[in-house]
Formats: structure tokens, sequence, C-alpha cells
């Protein structure tokens, strides 16, 4: 049977990788490199690395950064996210390790190019991001680059709805790092009810992760900032997740269990 | 001591980084290249891939590699594909239109049936007591793909549920293709490339 999926989240700003509280305010936690071979080696389900500043800045994806990751030699499938322009970037990133990746401003941008990412890498590979607010009595959509938010237009509703992506993962930015602020009315209001639905944004406590996990819609919570304040914290969720339909924790190490005599 | 070398074949389509660490530290010799007289000093061939399969098959043509494959196939050399690597063994995909493939394995490419895509890890069920991929029965492994094998039962070495079954390994003698990554994976992925590589070498 297919399993729903923790996912690890980091992400970075200017280089480093950062707690981020309701997309507006950030503390350093390191080196990007350190994060994502932490999960990879607490055996988190996906790794999604999101650069929060390339899409503002017009720099087009960190390849660099993703040379270096790649250069960790990571057994667990990453996620890219950030300063995706055109379908080269798409495929460049690819090429240079990531094994799938999110458009986010491309949305807003240019759905052709959208398109093109699904037709040359596939919609398995492509996720978007929608970071979504409730707003008394809908759904609204944030454009995190001029900070406004609009109602999702049914272009891109349709868009996704017709298969060109994959599944979409639905940020509760206002909530992002406040422990159990996701707001589960995000996802029994988002309108396509057959698009897979990846959770992000507030997840702290387990009972909350499986409220979402019971969800039919909801294939994968992924989990940021509430990482970072303890070892292991990925093996530790899922324990506490028991009887969920998700892989075991797992448990890597270079010792030897048996002692040498 | 004698190392096994691992030759994969580098025909433009996706990331080889992965796959050359897990091989690396699984304590195989690495070879990657699109060059025949590189690829004829190792002991077996990877054909890893990720994109569409038109677009890799023309990739494999342009380099001179189509007619090569199939000749070490006959020659009875190991050779394992990974995700699309694996499709392209098959004798053709449906994937945008009817590309032939490598003809290694007999069978076609098709859409999954129940599910637009299969993303996520999922569990590998054995169909028979084939000895090299007994250890991973019942493991989970890391699948993204959208289209998938269908042909004689003969070929299907393991099975996985979407919520229909599809052969998640196919085999035909030395020639192996395997649907998911074993290289994200973690640990039960490189179990499974150990023993495959172990085992194809050293038959």
């Amino acid at each position: 049977m297919l399993k729903k999926r923790l996912i690890g989240v980091v992400t970075v700003k200017n280089g480093w990788a950062v707690q981020s509280f309701g997309y507006r305010r950030y503390l350093p936690l390191g080196k990007p490199e350190c994060l994502v071979e932490n999960l990879d080696r607490w055996g988190a389900d996906e790794i999604l690395v999101q650069i929060i500043d390339r899409s503002e800045a017009g720099l087009g994806p960190d390849y660099e950064l993703l040379g270096r990751l790649g250069a960790l030699g990571l057994e667990t499938p990453l996620i890219y996210a950030g300063g995706i322009r055109t379908v080269a970037d798409g495929v460049k990133l690819v090429q240079l390790g990531a094994d799938r990746i999110v458009v986010d401003a491309l949305l807003h941008d240019d759905l052709i190019s959208v398109k093109g990412l699904s037709e040359c890498l596939g919609a398995q590979a492509l996720i978007a991001s929608l970071p979504l607010s409730w707003q008394g009595k809908s759904l609204e959509w944030l454009d995190y680059r001029s900070r406004t938010s609009t109602s999702i237009s049914d272009e891109v509703l349709g868009l996704i709805q017709s298969g060109v992506i994959s599944e979409v993962l639905l940020s509760d930015w206002k909530n992002e790092g406040i422990p159990d602020g996701f707001e589960q009315k995000l996802v029994e209001e988002f309108p396509l009810k057959d698009v897979p639905i990846i959770a992000f944004g507030g997840l702290s406590e387990h009972e909350q992760m499986r409220m979402l996990l019971q969800s039919p819609r909801v294939t994968a919570v992924a989990v940021g900032n509430f990482l970072s304040y303890r070892e292991h914290a990925i093996q530790r969720y899922k324990e506490a997740l028991t009887g969920m339909p998700l892989r075991l924790a797992t448990y890597k190490s270079t010792y030897s269990l048996i002692a040498d005599v | 001591m004698s190392y096994v070398t691992v030759g994969i074949v580098d025909y433009g389509m996706g990331n080889h980084a992965s796959v050359i660490h897990s091989l690396r530290d699984l304590g195989f010799r690495v070879r990657v290249s699109a060059d025949t007289a590189v690829l004829d000093s190792t002991d077996i061939l990877v054909l890893p891939g990720v994109g569409a399969f038109p677009a890799a098959m023309q990739a494999l043509h342009q380099r001179g590699l189509v007619g090569y494959l199939q000749q070490q196939a006959r020659e009875q050399r190991p050779i394992i594909g990974i995700c699309l690597g694996m499709q392209l063994l098959t004798s053709a995909s449906h994937e945008f239109q009817y590309t032939a493939g490598l003809d290694l394995i007999p069978g076609e490419v098709v859409a999954l049936t129940g599910a637009k895509w299969h993303i996520g890890w999922n569990t590998l069920e054995c169909v028979d007591s084939e000895p090299l991929l007994q250890a991973s029965d019942g493991e989970a492994f890391y699948f993204n793909h959208s289209f998938c094998y269908q042909g004689p039962s003969e070929y299907q070495a393991c099975i996985t549920r979407h919520p229909a079954s599809f052969a998640s390994v196919i085999r035909r003698g030395k020639v192996v293709g395997i649907q998911f990554h074993p290289e994200k994976s973690q640990a039960a992925g490189r179990t499974l490339l150990k023993n495959l590589i172990l085992g194809l070498t050293h038959a």
C-alpha cells in the first residue's frame, strides 16, 4: 500500500537555513547542508528545500546550493523550491539532483511554462505551492512577492485539476511557525476535492498531523521549524503516529549494534 | 580481492549523483560514460533515467547506444535499468506517443490504471522465489512515476499495488528493471542494490 509521507522542510534565505514565522520573521539556523543531512539520516520520507528569496530578487534557482546538496549523496528524495522561471530551469534542477520541483511564483506569472515543465519532467515531478489563508468566508491565495492576497484564479485551479501538477503544497502561511497553528479549514475548503494535498505551516503536534493524515485528501504533512528543536525529530513524530499509514521510523547508524568482543 | 565495477550509461537524461554515491557507498567502483569502450571495461551496466520515454530513446539513439545495449544483453552482460531506465528495457512505450524501446524484456509501458501517478513509498512483493530480491520482499521503496510495465507474467519478478498491482521489478536473464528509485530508498535501497549487483555479477 502507498504510504503517506512526513516531509522535512528546510527554508533557506540569504544562503542560510532559517526558521520562518508567518512569512515575515526569520531566525538563522545554520548551513542548509547540515539540516538536510540530518533529515536524510533521520529517515524523512522526502526533503523539501525551499529558497524563499530567489524569485523576489529575480535570481533564478540556486544551482550552487543544489550542487552542494547533491554532493552529500542523499538517500532521501529531494524536492526543490525557489526561483524557477523556465522549463530549462526545471530540467537543470533535475539534472543536478532534484527529484521533484515546486512552482509558486510561476503560477502567478507563466502558466505556459508550468505546462511545459509537466510535459518535460512529468506531472509526478511537479508540485504547486499555494500559500493560503482563510479570510472570513473564502480562501485567499498569497503572492508572497507583493504581499497581496487574492482568490485562486479559475485558470490556476483548472490547470491543477487537469493533471499538469501532481500535488498541491498547501501552506498555512499566516500560522507558519506557530505551534499547533495549522488551520484545518484550509484543507476542508480547498476547492479541488481530488487533488492530493501536502499540508504545511504550523504543524508541530502529532495529534494535529494524525487528523490531517486521516483525511483522504492529504497525502503528506510537511514540517519545518519544529524539526529543529530536537534530535531525531522525524522518528519521534513517526513513533507518535503509529497506526497511521506512514512508513515506519527508520534508524541509520554507522555503528554496529553488536559490540566487538 | 576482486572489485565489481559498475558502468553507468550516461545518455544525458536525469541525475546520476545519487546513484553514483549509493554504489560507491556499497564499495563498488563506478564509471559514468556514453563511451562504449569505457562501458566495456565494467562488470555490469546501470541505465538510470528521469524524464519522458521518447526523449530518452532519442538520446540513446543519438549516442549510438541502442545497438550497443542490445548486443550486451545478447552476450549475457548484466544490465539494471532504474525508473525510466527500466521502462527503456521494454519493447515500447505509449507515453505521449508509441515509441519503440530497447526490447530486452518483452512487454510495453502503459499509463497506470486506477491512478494518475504513483508518488511515495510503497511495498515490494516478490511473486516467486527470486533469490536476489527475497531480502527486499515486504520492504518499502520510493516510487515516482505515472507509467508502468505491462507484459508477460514470466518477466514480472515483483509487484506493487496502487491500487491495482503492477510490475515493480522485471527480469529476463541478466537484465533487470526496477520501477522505483533504490538510490533514494535509504537502507532498503542499499540492500536491494547490493544483492542485485553482486548476484548478477557473480552468477
